[in-house]
């Protein structure tokens, strides 16, 4: 800092004098600082100076033009050089603000001014004019006005003493002629701007390295600011200013410090020094195209500089004036950047690059919280906009940077409780200058940056291989994306609207809803068994998920207008109780959304998301032993065969026919990151497990029904594939083990079912996924008991005459109230012909159940009564069309027959009654 | 009326045993001599079994063969007909009618010789001999298997196949031998003929009944949908013929010319008539079912009667 001042001052000297100094000051980089300055002797002359000259070149070149058209008095012409120049000059400005403004062009802007005013006055010659100049005239000279208000300083001090202008005019002819050979001795003319220049440049590595060292250097304060009055002599401004800018420069400095303390030190140097480089490169590009963007790039980095010393130089005029145009200023160059966005050819990294750069620059000046929000929100939003398409997914650095952003965003917008911000606040009602009354006011939106940074962490997770342990790294980031959530939620919940929290309360859902609540789960079972002190502690923890959950929904319910949220919220909770094994409540809330009506209405990513929390349900319902449930609810999925794709996890192998590449695309993007899917065998496993309890009995009680229906497509599919197999191994596959046991059960066999459902395989491939694992693994064998107790029943009934309970429960292991309690209940359901003994706990059967043989006459008998009637019909059709064609005989012989039918179906509808000889004896009859 | 020599009957039966099994269907060829009315077969030979890899077997090739190889060894080379195994009865298919047809095309004596093994095993050796109506031989010839085809030959699935009365001869020797061995031979221990179990059998028959009683069923439906569609195709011609006419003598009546007549056929084509020979058979195969079933229970009837006397005895 002290070095800074003392090359700021104008005397080869005091630049010596700053050498011996250094050493002292900067220990640590003494030795490079000093490398570095050497060749700031020469290197840095040189290049610093081409880039100084070429401007500044090019400047003078304009300022002939416009004064050759001065002297024809061609306004148009004028006109039109005058805005090349101001272009020109705004494009040299990085180097306009370490110099100062060149006198050359104030004194070019004092003299068109004046010479503007004349013509102005000149009315006759206003008159002789052509139109075209008349008008050029009047807006030159409106514009100029307007111009030179900002060098309004500069003029007057000219326009004080024009006499060194006017030696330099005469030099500046001869200058003209000379042409740009002479710039070294324009810059001794130039004097003081000039050499502060060159020693700017060592300035600037100082202040890098000062970013470095930090804190140190900041107590060198005050020795900067005895340096400050030691330098104060090369402006030619008063000591007071001096003064009043050290002051203002230390409180500055110290907030440069802080705030680079904290983070950025790191990546702000390497950027400053890429945009140099960039800045380089750029030189070389096409100049017409790249006028503007060059300028804006190669602000950036310097601005910082601008912040340092234009501010000492034009402060102790202009201080508020100075402090209001900076925060003007770095809004306009937001704009400027922003405009470059979207624009092909723009590089979108140095955009990001640049706006980190802004935001360092307003945080330096102190320009308040305001626009570095509003710088913050741009850089996320570029950060989005960094990826080209929507497919492609941020790059890692880019997404820490972008939850950095997020993070210090939101950092700033909790220490500082003035802020608002908001989409509708429209961008000239935006408040970004520090004022003690008068609250910040930013156009953003918050909640949709953490929105899209939501997505984006979908994206990445999408498209990271999952069996990677890059994946399980990405996956770590989801406890801060959750954070800024949480954060962004109770930041929302004191300033947000309904509608905005909503949204937030949906983020916090999704990302909470899928996830199993361990913590709850462990104290729901401890609370009998652990320690007092443990519980406590765990108590203290946090709310459960499940506190969490129907908290934010709730209020969804209750405050949304957007059915899409309301709908993903009922999907969330449901599911997130069924997670929780809370099957009531999820089926109640189910049943009361109606959701199973219209879900087919919703756009693809709810329908997935009704999927994933139908099968939950299901799954839900088969822990809880709702077999039945969970076989309807899995239905639907399983039964089209295409689980993985209706569930979003994962594309089915297609021929393009059906989908080109395009949809593949759309597809691609809705599908569930892996760490939320559902384990798909474990799916199909409790789905084949529950149709096999459902169908097994079924089958069982029906094996001679004509018209039974299957239960389920996929489970006979299953056994039918089984069944064509050559050779039967032993099982391994899960399907195999399911279908092994249905064969075991299908004989009554439950030991050797349950073997097959439950071992050290199936284990491990679908029980052990289950929370609560030996529950389920109970349920289920007891269930494995009841239904090989009702399939043996259904079976064997016919080989015996009477069975003993105590029998029977000693087969199925069951206690004998349930063989009881199961047994009446098939009596009462009407499927075992049998009754009960009470003294010798028997069940006598009635033997009514017909014979395979006499069950196969009877759907005979079935057939033949439908052959019967289909003919009846081609009789009727030729009787309607031939008509009289047949004898009242045939039609009496035709007429017994049907009579016969009537009977036959008599006979076997009374079934339970004495049936079988009657109906029998009947049909013999008719049959003969 | 048939004569067949024991050796023949003897060598269908080795040919099923070594070759058919199961509801698989065995072939062979007769060969014999008329003499007189009758037809006497005197031997036989089997086709080989199919495999699907020589497919370019040649069938007749093999007869050809076959049978000059049996005419240098001074055996009866007449071709006089074919037989075939069948599975609870079940024979009456397009196959053999195509088959049988074409045989008695080409050789007015020739015969199928139905050989059912399951009967066989069950103690009464079960064979017979069928040859085509001579009306079903003129429907097929002409290939109308319209149901006014059939309608107009009268012709139902009872006289679609008559059986020929066959007697099973020895020759002498044998006899004698037979005669022989009968008196040195103990008594039989075989008890297949009084196998009291029937349900097995009566299943499996009322199985195959049943899927025929099916196909049947859609037979049925089809000719039904062919005849409401015919009915309504004549209303529709019955209407337009209508108009027409109406039309005419609206014209007739305003002194124009009627309008040219056009061919009615033409803009009715006449739905196709599903072919009822597949129906036919079916009734025909449904008929033999019942036959077997009928039979099989009335024996079954009198075995059953007879246990529970020998029973009531004991």
């Amino acid at each position: 800092m002290s070095r800074f001042f003392a090359t700021g001052s104008d005397s080869e000297s005091e630049e010596s004098l700053s050498f011996e100094e250094a050493p002292p000051k900067a220990s640590g980089g003494n030795f490079k600082q000093s490398l570095l300055l050497s060749d700031d002797e020469e290197d840095t002359k040189r290049v610093v100076r081409s880039a100084k000259d070429k401007r500044f070149e090019e400047l003078t070149n304009l300022i002939k033009t416009i004064r050759n058209a001065m002297k024809i008095r061609d306004m148009a012409k004028c006109l039109e050089e005058f805005e090349q120049l101001c272009r020109a000059f705004l494009k040299s400005k990085n180097i306009v603000d370490k110099e100062g403004v060149p006198s050359f062009y104030i004194r070019l802007l004092a003299d068109l001014e004046d010479y503007l005013n004349q013509l102005w006055e000149d009315k006759e010659g206003k008159k002789k004019m052509n139109k075209n100049n008349a008008k050029a005239l009047s807006t030159l000279r409106q514009k100029i006005r307007k111009y030179n208000r900002d060098f309004e300083a500069e003029i007057t001090s000219y326009k004080e003493n024009p006499q060194e202008s006017a030696d330099e005019e005469e030099e500046k002819e001869e200058d003209d002629s000379e042409g740009s050979s002479s710039e070294s001795e324009r810059d001794d003319e130039d004097g003081v701007s000039a050499k502060s220049f060159l020693k700017k440049k060592p300035e600037g590595v100082s202040e890098a390295s000062k970013f470095l060292k930090s804190a140190k250097e900041s107590g060198d304060e005050s020795s900067s600011s005895d340096d400050d009055d030691d330098g104060e002599g090369w402006g030619e401004d008063t000591e007071e200013s001096g003064s009043e800018s050290s002051g203002d420069e230390e409180g500055k400095s110290k907030s440069l410090a802080t705030v680079f303390l904290k983070k950025t030190a790191g990546p702000d140097r390497p950027s400053i020094k890429k945009s140099e480089k960039k800045k380089k490169i750029q030189k070389v590009r096409l100049e017409e195209e790249q006028l503007e963007g060059e300028g804006e790039e190669g602000d950036g980095p310097w601005e910082k500089v601008k912040g340092g010393v234009p501010l000492l130089k034009e402060k102790p005029k202009m201080f508020a004036k100075g402090t209001e145009i900076n925060t003007a200023v770095v809004v306009k160059k937001l704009n400027e950047i922003l405009q470059a966005r979207g624009k092909k050819g723009t590089d979108r990294a140095a955009q990001i690059d640049l706006l980190h750069a802004l935001a360092a620059i307003s945080n330096e000046n102190n320009l308040g919280q305001g626009i570095l929000v509003k710088i913050k929100f741009n850089i996320i939003a570029s950060l989005y906009d960094y990826n080209p398409n929507l497919a492609a997914f941020m790059k890692p650095d880019m997404w820490k940077k972008c939850l950095d952003c997020i993070d210090e965003l939101l950092d700033i917008l909790f220490e500082n409780n003035n802020i608002f911000i908001g989409e509708n606040i429209a961008e000239d009602s935006e408040n970004l200058a520090v004022s003690e009354q008068q609250p910040f006011r930013v156009r953003g939106c918050i909640l949709t940056l953490a929105e899209r940074m939501d997505e984006e962490f979908t994206k990445i997770m999408q498209n990271t291989d999952p069996h990677s342990q890059e994946y399980v790294d990405n996956l770590k980031d989801e406890g801060r994306v959750c954070g800024i959530i949480d954060r962004l939620l109770s930041y929302m919940e004191n300033k947000g609207s309904t509608e905005e929290i909503c949204r937030v309360y949906l983020r916090r859902i999704m990302h909470t809803y899928y996830k199993f609540d361990y913590k709850a789960h462990r104290r729901s079972l401890g609370l009998q068994g652990e320690t007092k002190s443990e519980q406590d502690q765990e108590e203290s923890e946090g709310e459960d998920s499940a506190v969490i959950m129907d908290r934010l929904c709730k209020f969804i319910y209750a405050k949304d207008r957007t059915d899409r949220i309301r709908t993903c919220a009922i999907l969330c909770h449901i599911y997130h109780h069924a997670l929780h094994s809370r099957w009531y409540q999820a089926r109640d809330l189910m049943l009361m959304s109606h959701l199973q009506d219209n879900i087919q209405h919703a756009d693809p990513p709810v329908q997935i998301l009704y999927n994933r929390t139908m099968v939950q349900l299901g799954i839900c319902a088969f822990r809880q032993g709702m077999i039945k449930d969970a076989h309807n609810a899995l239905l639907d999925i399983q039964s089209s065969g295409r689980a993985k794709e209706l569930l979003g996890q994962g594309l089915l192998m297609r021929n393009m026919q059906e989908r080109n590449a395009e949809q593949e695309k759309i597809e691609k993007r809705r599908q569930v990151p892996f760490h939320m899917h559902i384990n798909l065998e474990l799916l199909e496993c409790v789905y084949l497990v529950s149709a096999m309890l459902l169908e097994i009995p079924y089958m069982a009680a029906h094996e001679f029904d004509a018209r039974r229906r299957m239960i389920s497509k996929q489970f006979h599919h299953q056994l039918r594939v089984g069944e064509r197999q050559p050779l039967l191994g032993p099982p391994e596959s899960m399907r195999e083990h399911v279908v092994a046991a249905s064969k075991a059960m299908k004989m009554g066999d439950w030991r050797t079912c349950h073997s097959f459902i439950i071992n050290e395989k199936m284990n491990s491939k679908v029980w052990d996924l289950f929370p609560e694992t030996q529950r389920v693994r109970e349920m289920l064998v007891r269930k494995i008991q009841e239904e090989s107790l009702r399939t043996y029943l259904f079976t064997y009934s016919s080989v015996y005459d009477s069975i003993s309970m105590q029998t029977l429960s000693e087969m199925f292991e069951l206690e004998i109230p349930t063989v009881h309690s199961i047994i009446s209940k098939m009596i009462i359901n009407e499927e075992l012909m049998a009754s009960l003994d009470q003294p010798t706990q028997t069940v006598v059967m009635h033997r009514t159940e017909p014979t395979s043989l006499q069950n196969m006459a009877l759907q005979l008998a079935e057939k033949l009564g439908s052959l019967v009637e289909n003919n009846e019909r081609i009789f009727d059709l030729k009787q309607g069309v031939y008509g009289g064609y047949f004898n009242r005989d045939q039609k009496g012989g035709y007429q017994q027959k049907q009579s016969y039918q009537r009977d036959q179906k008599g006979s076997y509808q009374q079934k339970q009654g004495g049936y079988q000889r009657g109906g029998y004896r009947n049909q013999n009859q008719g049959g003969y | 009326l048939k004569h067949i020599k024991i050796n023949v009957v003897l060598k269908i039966i080795k040919h099923y045993q070594e070759e058919g099994q199961g509801s698989e269907v065995v072939q062979g060829v007769l060969l014999g001599l008329v003499v007189d009315d009758r037809l006497e077969i005197t031997n036989c030979f089997p086709f080989p079994q199919h495999t699907e890899d020589d497919a370019d077997f040649d069938e007749v090739q093999y007869q050809m063969e076959m049978m000059r190889s049996l005419r240098h060894v001074n055996i009866d080379h007449l071709h006089v007909g074919w037989y075939q195994s069948t599975y609870y009865g079940s024979f009456v298919s397009r196959a053999l009618l195509d088959s049988q047809f074409s045989y008695q095309h080409a050789i007015e004596e020739s015969v199928v010789l139905i050989y059912d093994p399951i009967k066989t095993a069950q103690g009464s050796l079960s064979l017979k001999a069928y040859r085509l109506t001579p009306k079903l031989m003129e429907i097929c010839k002409e290939k109308d298997f319209t149901p006014e085809g059939l309608k107009k030959a009268s012709i139902g699935f009872e006289n679609m196949f008559e059986e020929v009365p066959i007697v099973i001869k020895n020759s002498h020797l044998i006899s004698v031998l037979m005669w022989e061995l009968e008196d040195k031979s103990t008594a039989a221990d075989k008890h297949e003929l009084l196998n009291l179990s029937s349900s097995n059998h009566l299943e499996k028959s009322l199985q195959l009944l049943m899927d025929r009683v099916d196909d049947l069923n859609q037979e049925i439906v089809k000719y039904n949908t062919y005849s409401r569609n015919l009915s309504k195709q004549q209303q529709q011609k019955h209407q337009y013929i209508q108009r027409r006419q109406q039309e005419n003598a609206q014209r007739q009546s305003r002194g124009e010319p009627p309008l040219p007549e056009e061919d009615i056929t033409k803009l009715f084509k006449p739905p196709q008539a599903p072919p009822r020979m597949d129906s036919l058979l079916i009734a025909g195969q449904i008929n033999n079912y019942c036959q077997n079933v009928k039979e099989f229970t009335s024996q079954n009837l009198g075995k059953l009667f007879m246990a529970e006397a020998l029973q009531g005895h004991n």
